[in-house]
């Protein structure tokens, strides 16, 4: 059985766009997902049916088998969405605090709030800054924030809205380390982006979306020379193979 | 600007207990609203003064910001003086200005001051989810109060408010850059800011919801736990000994 899946999952905004149509997908525990697509393809609007966030206008979202919205808190502390902007995230004004937040929703008792929140900024690196400001911190550090403030909720599936843009390159390195340290310690990972050349060699498999339809879900290497058609960059060059698509050393 | 914003420092003031911090700066701003007399305004001076030295609050910045808050107490200042009636000041040329004008003038600038660093002493050393928590703490016991609800809604505006703020003045700057000055007519550019600025601000709380939402956002949330100690009693008595000299 998949952890996740979504069956004939459908958004239409109530001005008609139709954001997301028919899509049928099944993601697997421990996989490493690519989603990718043009601007406008439908990539948020499907990461935010996968917690809940909006509600099909037709089929649904299951996970381990069951409709998400059995149980919606479940849910949201399993799967971990990471928005697309982060400063929409922040809640805190300090870092511990902004962690906090998810762990004082569920009520958790204040020493575990605390002994997850330490454990959680201490996995992303940001210790030492716990005590800072949120929005004095740098591009890839608010990034990082922003996982964490997920990680303390201790979720299996960790879905990344577009983790790279306006990071530069160190930014990038260091999201993108965070990124496969989540992988290695067990969690599902659906990471959106159009920057394939960043990441690709790490994932298992690359979903491609353009107009709201599923249109390629397979191996990266099979999948990535059709690319080009649904309007992502396509960045092998001759000979090059999907193992090179990586902006890790 | 440095007022009204949270600077982490490792003070006594930052570690007092926020419950009794809140009680002790509502009992100063209290004193001052009372205060009639010389010595009092002298000893509600010298108290904020050495909270503020206590906190280690960046003394200069604040007082560089204070100028904007100066424009206030000078208008306050001066409307008195020249509204009171009573007699004139001797050997002075505006005889408009009442002597009594002018002392109750003083008066009311003086207590604007005092409470100003209060809030400045207050804002500095509290972290606003503490503020926040202290809020829920004094409103729990009261029935009919949705305590949890109100104390987000006053966490979410003061961190809204800095972010609106500093929205519009990027997209003034953005405006100037396009020439927006050569635009004549006002109304028209009060459009170009005002409906802009409303559209980003509920598109953001409109992410800010979805983002609360995905972390589970409930009203049954883990309570704070407040630890009072020695200390916290001591500068409670404190305060309200200069409560009870200003008001006896
Ligand atoms: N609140 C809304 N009302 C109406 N239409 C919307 C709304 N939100 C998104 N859309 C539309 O739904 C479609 C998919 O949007 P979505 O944000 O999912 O794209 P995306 O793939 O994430 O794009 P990007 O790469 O720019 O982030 C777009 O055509 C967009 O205009
Ligand atoms: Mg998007």
């Amino acid at each position: 059985m998949a952890l996740l899946e979504t069956q004939d999952l459908t958004h239409i905004f109530p001005d008609g766009t139709v954001a997301i149509q028919n899509i049928n997908l099944k993601f697997n525990e421990g996989e490493f997902v690519v989603i990718a697509g043009a601007n406008g393809s439908g990539k948020t609007v499907f990461a935010r049916h996968l917690n809940g966030l909006l509600k099909p206008t037709k089929g649904k979202v299951l996970i381990d088998g069951e409709p998400i919205t059995k149980n919606i808190v479940e849910t949201r502390k399993k799967v971990g969405l990471v928005f697309q902007d982060p400063d929409s995230q922040i809640v805190g004004q300090t870092v511990a605090e902004d962690v906090a937040f998810g762990p004082e929703n569920l009520n958790l008792p204040v020493d575990q709030v605390e002994a997850v929140v330490k454990e959680s900024l201490e996995a992303v690196g940001l210790s030492r800054l716990s005590t800072r400001s949120p929005h004095t911190l740098s591009g890839g550090e608010k990034r990082r924030l922003a996982i964490a403030g997920i990680l303390a909720m201790r979720p299996k599936i960790i879905i990344l809205d577009e983790p790279f843009t306006g990071l530069d390159y160190p930014g990038v390195v260091q999201v993108l380390k965070q990124i496969i340290q989540l992988h290695k310690t067990g969690h599902t990972i659906l990471l959106i982006t159009h920057e394939l050349e960043k990441i690709l060699a790490h994932a298992d498999r690359l979903v491609i979306l353009h107009k709201g339809k599923l249109v390629e879900d397979g191996k990266p290497e099979d999948v990535i020379y059709r690319s080009e058609n649904y309007g992502v960059r396509m960045p092998l060059r001759d000979g090059e193979k999907v193992a090179a698509l990586t902006w890790l050393k | 600007m440095t007022f009204f914003h949270y600077i982490h420092r490792d003070t006594v003031l930052h570690r007092m207990d926020g419950r009794f911090k809140l009680l002790c700066m509502l009992l100063l701003s209290l004193s001052a609203s009372f205060a009639s007399q010389l010595q009092h305004y002298l000893v509600l001076l010298f108290v904020v003064t050495l909270a503020l030295l206590i906190a280690k609050l960046p003394f200069k910045a604040l007082l560089k910001d204070l100028k904007f808050f100066g424009i206030l107490i000078l208008i306050v200042f001066v409307v008195n003086a020249f509204n009171i009636p009573g007699d004139p000041i001797p050997n002075f040329p505006i005889t408009s200005i009442s002597l009594q004008g002018v002392i109750t003038g003083l008066r009311f600038a003086a207590r604007l001051t005092i409470i100003i660093i209060v809030c400045a002493v207050l804002t500095g050393t509290t972290p606003l989810m503490t503020l926040r928590n202290v809020i829920e703490w004094y409103l729990r016991p009261l029935p009919f109060v949705p305590e949890v609800r109100i104390a987000t809604m006053i966490n979410l505006t003061f961190m809204l408010i800095p972010l609106i703020f500093d929205n519009f003045a990027e997209m003034m700057k953005a405006q100037k850059a396009r020439c927006v000055e050569l635009r004549k007519n006002p109304i028209k550019r009060i459009n170009f800011i005002v409906f802009p600025l409303l559209n980003q601000t509920l598109r953001r709380v409109d992410e800010i919801a979805y983002a609360m939402e995905a972390r589970c956002y409930s009203e049954v949330r883990t309570r704070a736990v407040f630890k009072s100690n020695k200390i916290d009693w001591l500068l409670l008595a404190i305060c309200l000994s200069v409560f009870l000299f200003v008001i006896l």
